[in-house]
């Protein structure tokens, strides 16, 4: 009789969790397949760092982190008491009598003693503690998972207390397997659910920090429209979110006070796929201004411990808008700015060229010369930027390396590919390839974080490979075993500088210790800031909001907030690394009437080496 | 002979107008016929007849107002064919973008839009051959000379600033004016415009400034604009600012230069202070004269300055006060 009446209770809850789970199964099979299986050895890597040993969950909040470590081992080596206890109760076997079981109980007693203590920190946590990024209001069937949760592990302990097979065993022994059943039934619907897809969707994330394959024109792509043209992955990414809102704390955009906040664009494209909205536009799902407020920094998507990606969506929704004539205005003077002159600033060509001869660089010849040197717009147009070039062909120079300059560049395509805009984007990306293919070049040295994003990895979607390296990798290599000189100060702290991590540097190319190094090198202590490394935040220029007016937004300027930052370090020199942060961190500056000193890096590498020399 | 159309909305003559009958004297100044459409064109008409033209006509009529493409159209169809001009002249305006095509291609004739400057070449004899418009292609980067071909009248429309207002030669008397009567069926009207659009305008339009006086941060106090404010009084210039005095304050945020604020494009553009960050070059690289003054002979404003001077503004910008008023 218990056995049938176990068996029907089975059914009905292991049918309840089928259902639920058909429904986003077929959500996702509908969508236009996205789905990247490339470079299988690193998404196993990955796999095995993110979900098995927690890393993402942990490096960025320890404590929760490590919480949430102990009660996802718990679940994994509980697998195996679990599934013999569900066939000891169907009839099917009983297995509780081996010896290995009786072994294996207690081998898990202090599993469950690390899952009860996480699970009881993780619920205080969310119902006292609330940290922002869990969200404004408690969830109230986040706190009876939770005490779910407490109540296996308790249950699974007052085992060891009971006789076996008394009315007070067995009672426990249904509570037990009842919560079980009952939170099966719960997941799918919640954010609980990333405990089933969350391995899937971490393989299945893209190996590349914000991967946009190219739009095909030949086949009417035009971008994102309606809910019905998003991919796959971004329909999984959606029933995966867990809400832990590291994607919100980390971004920029939010962090400055504007409306964007990257779980809220995962949770309302999950609302509308649940809704059934398929024809909704992305502009009313989301919100047009909302869309065009991401720098494309990509600390949302690197930080995601569950494999979601952001920039897709992001950008994809901006691409959707830029096909049907939505862009914001200042982005159309740029876009006039790049098809009539090719660069960002509408700027002649000949100032680009009065440059190059007044610097006496040569047109890049493969016999002649050992790497080229990519100027991009700052490089080609910035007079201020310019001062760094110089710093870094004297350096060159001092070192005998052999470079030459294209006789002519276009804007790489940056601003246009994150701001959606693919049409002009591949335009300009072809014209490049172009020259670079016909000169002959093999590898190629910038001083632009975007150039080398861009070039170096969205390129090849074109099938065009190049070595591109940033010049603060570059001169790294070529300055090692130079000896530091003695810090040429009278009085402590003068060598103190702070470095602010370009987050197509930091984050996209993982270039943190290069820079670094060449500063260590030449004298320098550094003061790190808040948010460094591979998490940066952002100067406010990425995803063309270099040229966005400030009073169009909420919130204070995303430069202003780093600028703070980075003052907050006591360093009186920033030491940059980006034209693009340069700019925007200068700016923050000026406005805030502060005394700090900017210095781009190759500046401060050549005044070493010169006082060396 | 040449019929020039004027442009005027609620009797203000819209200045390029002038600049048109400068055009048209060029072209051949012994016959132009000036026409004035719309609602209050009389006044108008009166301002006009200063010009050394033949003749200024009015045409009032109830299709002509509010301004529609097809009103205009109709209407001016009909005057065209009682006046019988061999070229229609017209200022490049957004208005004239509006109606000007449709114009030409109801009366199936020639039109040359954005016209710069007018070639005549020596005659050959042969008639209208020896007159070429030159206007800009690709973006400026070349320019045309278009021969129109076909039966008159030809159309052509001047970019603004083509001519200048003071080129136009005045006759020495008033020239006579007179009012045409023109038929519209006004059922050929299709628009029912709304009330134009008003945006909420800047207070200040930096943008039509001649002259412009800019503080950056090397004005280093609020108390110290005042000194800027002199010299641009002295100039008869608007004053502008960079960013950092905008966010600070100092100058309201419609005041500013730059990517973020407004762009600019005066005949003198007078820097002071600014180092010249390419957030705000961009905003005013169009400016026909650039004269910066920076302590900092490494700012990279003097890349883009036509004259520069290395120096303290608090000595020099007095020193430039006393020699204008002088």
């Amino acid at each position: 009789m218990a056995t049938l009446i176990f068996w029907l209770l089975f059914l009905s809850f292991v049918g309840a969790f089928a259902a639920q789970v058909a429904t986003r199964v077929r959500l996702i099979a509908a969508a236009p397949s996205t789905f990247t299986f490339d470079d299988i050895g690193f998404r196993v890597r990955r796999c095995l760092a993110d979900v098995l040993f927690q890393r993402k969950t942990i490096v960025e909040r320890p404590v929760a982190g490590l919480a949430h470590a102990f009660v996802f081992w718990g679940f994994l080596v509980f697998a195996g008491y679990t599934s013999v206890e569900f066939l000891y109760g169907l009839g099917l076997v009983d297995l509780t009598e081996t010896t290995w079981f009786h072994a294996y109980r207690m081998v898990i007693v202090p599993f469950a003693t690390a899952v009860l203590v996480g699970i009881l920190y993780l619920l205080v946590r969310r119902a006292f503690v609330r940290p922002v990024g869990l969200g404004t209001h408690v969830s109230a069937e986040s706190i009876v998972i939770a005490l779910f949760i407490a109540t296996l592990m308790v249950t699974y302990l007052l085992t060891f207390r009971f006789e076996e097979r008394t009315l007070a065993w067995a009672v426990n022994w249904w509570v037990h397997m009842l919560v079980i059943l009952a939170f099966l039934a719960l997941i799918p619907a919640s954010k609980h659910f990333h405990l089933v897809v969350s391995p899937i969707t971490v393989f299945l994330k893209s190996p590349e920090l914000g991967n946009l394959p190219n739009l095909d024109f030949e086949k009417e792509q035009v971008g994102l429209e309606t809910l019905k043209d998003v991919g796959s992955k971004i329909v999984l990414d959606a029933f995966t979110c867990v809400e832990c809102g590291r994607c919100q704390v980390n971004c920029p955009a939010w962090g400055a006070g504007k409306e964007l906040n990257p779980k809220t664009i995962v949770l309302q494209t999950q609302g509308a796929l649940l809704a059934g909205q398929k024809d909704k536009k992305l502009g009313e799902i989301y919100s047009e201004q909302v869309l065009w407020q991401c720098t494309t920094c990509g600390a949302c998507e690197n930080q995601c411990p569950v494999g979601i990606e952001h920039l897709p969506i992001l950008i994809g929704s901006r691409r959707g808008l830029v096909s049907n004539g939505d862009a914001p205005d200042y982005l159309g003077a740029m876009y006039n700015n790049l098809e009539r002159r090719s660069n960002i600033w509408g700027l002649g060509y000949d100032q680009r060229t009065k440059f190059v001869q007044s610097a006496e660089l040569e047109t890049f010849d493969p016999a002649k010369h050992d790497v080229l040197i990519w100027l991009g717009c700052a490089g080609s147009f910035d007079a201020d930027f310019q001062k760094s070039l110089r710093s870094l062909f004297s350096i060159l120079r001092a070192k005998q390396v052999r470079f030459g300059v294209l006789a002519k560049e276009r804007c790489n395509g940056d601003p246009a590919k994150r701001t959606g805009n693919e049409y002009m984007y591949q335009e300009l990306a072809n014209g490049n390839i172009e020259d670079l293919t016909r000169a002959g070049v093999k590898k190629i040295v910038t001083s632009c974080p975007h150039c080398v994003k861009t070039i170096g990895a969205d390129y090849a979607k074109f099938g065009y490979t190049v070595e591109i390296v940033h010049s603060s990798v570059f001169v790294e290599e070529l300055t090692r075993g130079l000896a530091a000189p003695a810090p040429a100060g009278t009085h402590a702290g003068e060598g103190r500088v702070t470095y602010h991590d370009p987050c197509y540097l930091g984050r996209y190319a993982g270039k943190t210790d290069e820079p670094r190094a060449l500063l260590t090198r030449f004298g320098a202590e550094i003061s790190e800031p808040e948010r460094n490394r591979e998490n940066p935040y952002c100067c406010g220029a990425g995803g063309g909001l270099l040229f966005a007016d400030k009073e169009e937004e909420p919130g204070s300027r995303i430069s202003d907030v780093r600028f703070k930052q980075l003052q907050a370090t006591g360093a009186n020199t920033v030491v940059t690394a980006c034209p693009f942060c340069s700019i925007m961190l200068k700016g923050a500056q000026a406005s805030a009437g502060a005394d700090t000193q900017f210095v781009d890096l190759m500046t401060y590498v050549d005044g070493k080496l010169r006082t060396i020399a | 002979m040449i019929l020039v159309i004027a442009e005027q909305k609620d009797g203000r003559l819209n200045r390029a107008s002038w600049e048109t009958i400068a055009g048209a004297q060029q072209l051949d100044p012994s016959a132009i016929t000036v026409l004035v459409p719309g609602a209050s064109a009389a006044s108008v008409a009166a301002e006009l007849a200063a010009a050394n033209v033949s003749e200024v006509v009015t045409v009032e009529h109830a299709a002509l107002n509010p301004y529609t493409p097809d009103g205009y159209t109709a209407a001016l169809q009909d005057a065209i064919a009682q006046l019988g001009p061999t070229h229609v002249l017209l200022p490049h305006t957004y208005q004239t973008r509006d109606f000007a095509p449709k114009l030409a291609a109801r009366l199936d004739r020639a039109i040359v839009t954005d016209v710069t400057a007018i070639k005549k070449s020596p005659s050959t004899g042969s008639g209208q051959a020896d007159v070429a418009f030159v206007r800009p292609m690709f973006q400026g980067k070349l320019t045309a000379d278009v021969v129109p071909q076909g039966p008159p009248p030809h159309f052509v429309t001047f970019q603004i600033g083509a001519y200048r207002v003071d080129q136009v030669a005045k006759g020495s008397s008033s020239a006579p004016v007179r009012a045409l009567t023109v038929n519209v069926d006004a059922s050929q009207v299709r628009q029912n415009p709304e009330a134009p659009f008003q945006q909420a305008k800047a207070a200040v339009d930096l943008s039509q400034a001649e002259r412009i006086v800019s503080v950056g941060r090397g004005i280093k106090e609020q108390a110290n604009i005042k000194i800027a404010e002199d010299l641009a009084r002295a100039l008869g210039a608007e004053l502008a600012a960079s960013r950092p005095i905008c966010d600070s304050g100092w100058l309201p945020m419609e005041r500013q230069v730059g990517s973020s604020g407004q762009t600019v494009a005066p005949k003198l553009y007078l820097a002071l202070g600014i180092s010249g960050a390419i957030q705000h070059l961009v905003g005013m690289k169009g400016s026909n004269t650039i004269v910066a003054i920076n302590k900092d002979p490494d700012a990279p404003i003097f890349e883009i300055a036509d004259y520069g001077i290395v120096g303290d503004l608090f000595e020099i910008v007095p020193a430039m006060i006393e020699a204008l008023k002088q």
